[in-house]
């Protein structure tokens, strides 16, 4: 039986969201700045960005709480922007989860299907087979109020889902479970994900959740869209220095294009160093252009002064990529140990070490950092 | 030093103000004016006497022209209060969820301005409303609603416009917290799982209100069945409340034994609606749980 029925929930598969020059204006504060996005049927698709870049306006305005300024959103091709939120196949797990307090688990669950007029022999079952999904069937007389954290969770999960929506849309669901329930919960999410074949939209500013479950990341920063891709391509191919920073950590340096050298590297002087990129880095800009270069703190190696002196000092003139400086701070993250080190110029930078490959260098002692031409990535000067 | 008090003389001693508050202030007069209905008037000069003790003061009570008096009293408050709800029922919704917060502050405030003035004179102010020279009347007549000047000064209709406008502020205000506390984040859960407004207003905004409608109507109810001033400025003669009789027969007619007895009755009795209210209430609410009941099989209740 309940096969039966996740076998329809599969045929009732996920819509595909289309967002045309969505603008969003709160009296003098524009929130979106004309969104162009297209969300495809079937996907798990995160809004990523810090507190304040228009995702959950954007979350508000799919939902039909907030109506855009101008623009359209079309969920397969039939218009929604004229909707109010009763009349959306579209569901929300919100933050707080808003369960009602003076409903049961069940009931709260049924909310949906009662309101869509659905028979009260088909509503029992339905219920009973999303709260078993969702692993909440014991709860069902229990009010909101004697439930943890995590179990309301998962019955505002199965309140929403119940209902069968073409697009459900997840607004920072975990923020307020901690950190190993919160684990859990994604691998649970795109287990639920997969097995549903639904649209899902998944509103974060925790980019480790983004990337550990999105098909698709839209990065957001000032109501705009910044990038889009898939989350290894996001974490690689930043496409500008926000996203470079947002995504990760990342060291950042100001320098310019300097000239070409044998093997398809380019040089990049910067204030107190030279640092060597790859010809594809620095494509589009041109020699002289004042750039940021970016390296990320699991690109860089770090040795004892001594012993890595005699390798990268060439006798061609200054060496390039490569610093040396005192390790300021040294702090174990468990798989990698993360050093920061105050260069001899200046500047702070951070770098991690697998455990294994991490050296005896302590806190207090130098160090050589060196790295490739590949790890450095460059941008724009914004 | 808390704890060596608790111990020597209870955990009572420490809510020893809470209690002598009310034993002084509440168990002591009132076991005297049930005391004292018992009793009867001994002659002109006397207040009370207790040295007979009978059920003739209450006799005289239920019969004819108290009874009626208590009655009409009774019919005002449970008007005027289910008044006071309907009209603050939509002004409280209106307030809660359409409203901009920082507005919300300044129209319960202005709500609250009547409360500044002293109740008789802002009760004095409808004599000059509601009298047949008046400016409402001038209006109506000017309007061609009305043939004659208004004549509804001294009547139960004003009593009944007085207390609905002297005690909306206490309707508004719990009701108002509570219709808050329903939220816009509730709100908006209903509508996202295809509920509209006159829907979720049933299902979820008001079942999370009745708390505030329950204490709303009681801070009404009680104190305006007993209200003698509203009645005795716009009621005159035709308009008289309880209140104003057991006040008339401790000050006036200086028997404190019908007035004890007319008190008494008259606590019962609002004792008596409030109880039927709560049946009521009771009754609705186990309709609705049946109406929303969800029972899954295998799960224990």
């Amino acid at each position: 039986m309940p096969a039966q029925h996740r076998a329809q929930d599969t045929a009732h598969a996920g819509g595909a969201l289309s967002l045309r020059g969505v603008r969003k204006q709160f009296g003098e504060h524009t929130a979106i700045r004309g969104v162009d996005l297209e969300v495809r049927a079937g996907e798990f698709l995160s809004l990523l960005g810090p507190s304040g870049c228009g995702k959950t306006t954007l979350l508000r305005m799919i939902a039909g709480f907030e109506q855009p300024t101008n623009g359209e959103i079309e969920l397969d091709g039939e218009d929604l922007t004229e909707l109010p939120p009763f009349r959306r196949p579209v569901n929300t797990v919100f933050q707080s989860y808003a369960l009602f307090p003076h409903l049961t688990v069940a009931e709260n669950v049924a909310y949906g299907l009662k309101r869509a007029k659905v028979s009260r022999k088909e509503i029992g079952p339905r219920v009973a087979e999303t709260l078993e999904m969702v692993r909440m069937r014991d709860f069902a007389e229990r009010k909101p109020a004697m439930l943890s954290g995590g179990q309301q969770q998962r019955v505002a999960l199965a309140r929403a889902l119940v209902n069968r929506p073409r697009v459900l849309l997840l607004d920072e669901p975990m923020s307020a479970l901690d950190r190993k329930l919160r684990e859990e919960t994604q691998l649970e999410l795109i287990k639920l994900h997969t097995e549903l074949g639904l649209t899902f939209v998944f509103v974060t500013h925790d980019q480790q959740e983004a990337l550990a479950m999105s098909d698709r990341i839209v990065v957001m920063s000032e109501g705009e869209i910044q990038q889009v891709g898939g989350a290894e391509e996001i974490y690689q191919r930043p496409a500008n220095s926000f996203v470079a920073g947002f995504i990760g950590k990342q060291n950042f340096v100001d320098a310019t294009i300097g000239e070409a050298r044998d093997g398809g590297t380019v040089t990049l002087p910067t204030a107190h160093t030279t640092l060597e990129a790859t010809a594809e880095a620095v494509a589009g800009f041109s020699s002289g252009a004042r750039v940021r270069a970016a390296i990320r703190p699991e690109s860089i190696r770090l040795a004892p002064e001594t012993a890595a002196a005699s390798n990268s000092a060439g006798a061609d003139g200054p060496a390039t990529n490569s610093s040396t400086g005192v390790i300021v701070g040294e702090s174990f993250l468990g798989d990698v140990v993360q050093y920061l080190v105050r260069l001899d110029h200046g500047p702070e930078v951070l770098a991690r070490v697998p455990f294994a490959a991490a050296t005896d260098v302590g806190e207090g002692e130098r160090a050589r950092l060196s790295w490739d031409p590949d790890a450095v990535q460059v941008f724009g000067d914004e | 030093m808390k704890r060596l008090a608790a111990k020597v003389l209870g955990p009572g001693a420490l809510a020893f103000p809470t209690w002598a508050y009310v034993v002084f202030f509440f168990v002591i007069p009132v076991s005297m004016v049930l005391f004292y209905s018992f009793g009867y008037k001994p002659d002109e000069y006397t207040t009370v006497a207790t040295d007979r003790l009978s059920f003739d003061r209450y006799g005289e009570v239920f019969n004819g022209a108290v009874l009626s008096t208590l009655l009409a009293s009774l019919r005002i408050s449970i008007v005027g209060t289910l008044l006071c709800l309907a009209i603050s029922v939509p002004f409280t919704y209106w307030l809660a969820t359409k409203v901009r917060p920082e507005r919300r502050g300044l129209l319960l405030a202005l709500v609250m301005v009547p409360f500044w003035t002293n109740f008789l004179v802002r009760t004095l102010g409808w004599q000059i409303i509601l009298s047949p020279d008046g400016f409402l009347s001038d209006w109506m007549q000017g309007l061609g609603m009305l043939g004659e000047p208004l004549d509804i000064l001294y009547t139960r209709s004003a009593v009944q416009i007085g207390v609905v406008y002297n005690y909306l502020p206490l309707m508004i205000l719990p009701l108002f917290v509570a219709m808050d506390t329903a939220g816009t984040r509730l709100r908006e859960a209903s509508y996202d799982l295809g509920a509209g407004r006159i829907s979720t207003f049933f299902r979820v905004t008001m079942p999370l209100a009745m708390p505030g409608v329950i204490s709303g109507c009681v801070l009404v109810f009680i104190p305006l069945t007993g209200d003698y001033i509203t009645a005795s400025v716009l009621g005159g003669a035709s308009g008289t409340m309880i209140g104003q009789i057991i006040a008339s027969q401790f000050n006036t007619a200086q028997n404190w034994a019908l007035g004890a007895a007319m008190a008494v009755s008259l606590m019962l009795v609002t004792l008596l609606v409030a109880a039927v209210a709560g049946l009521l209430l009771w009754a609705g609410r186990a309709l609705f749980h049946r109406l929303t009941r969800v029972q899954l099989e295998g799960v224990p209740s």
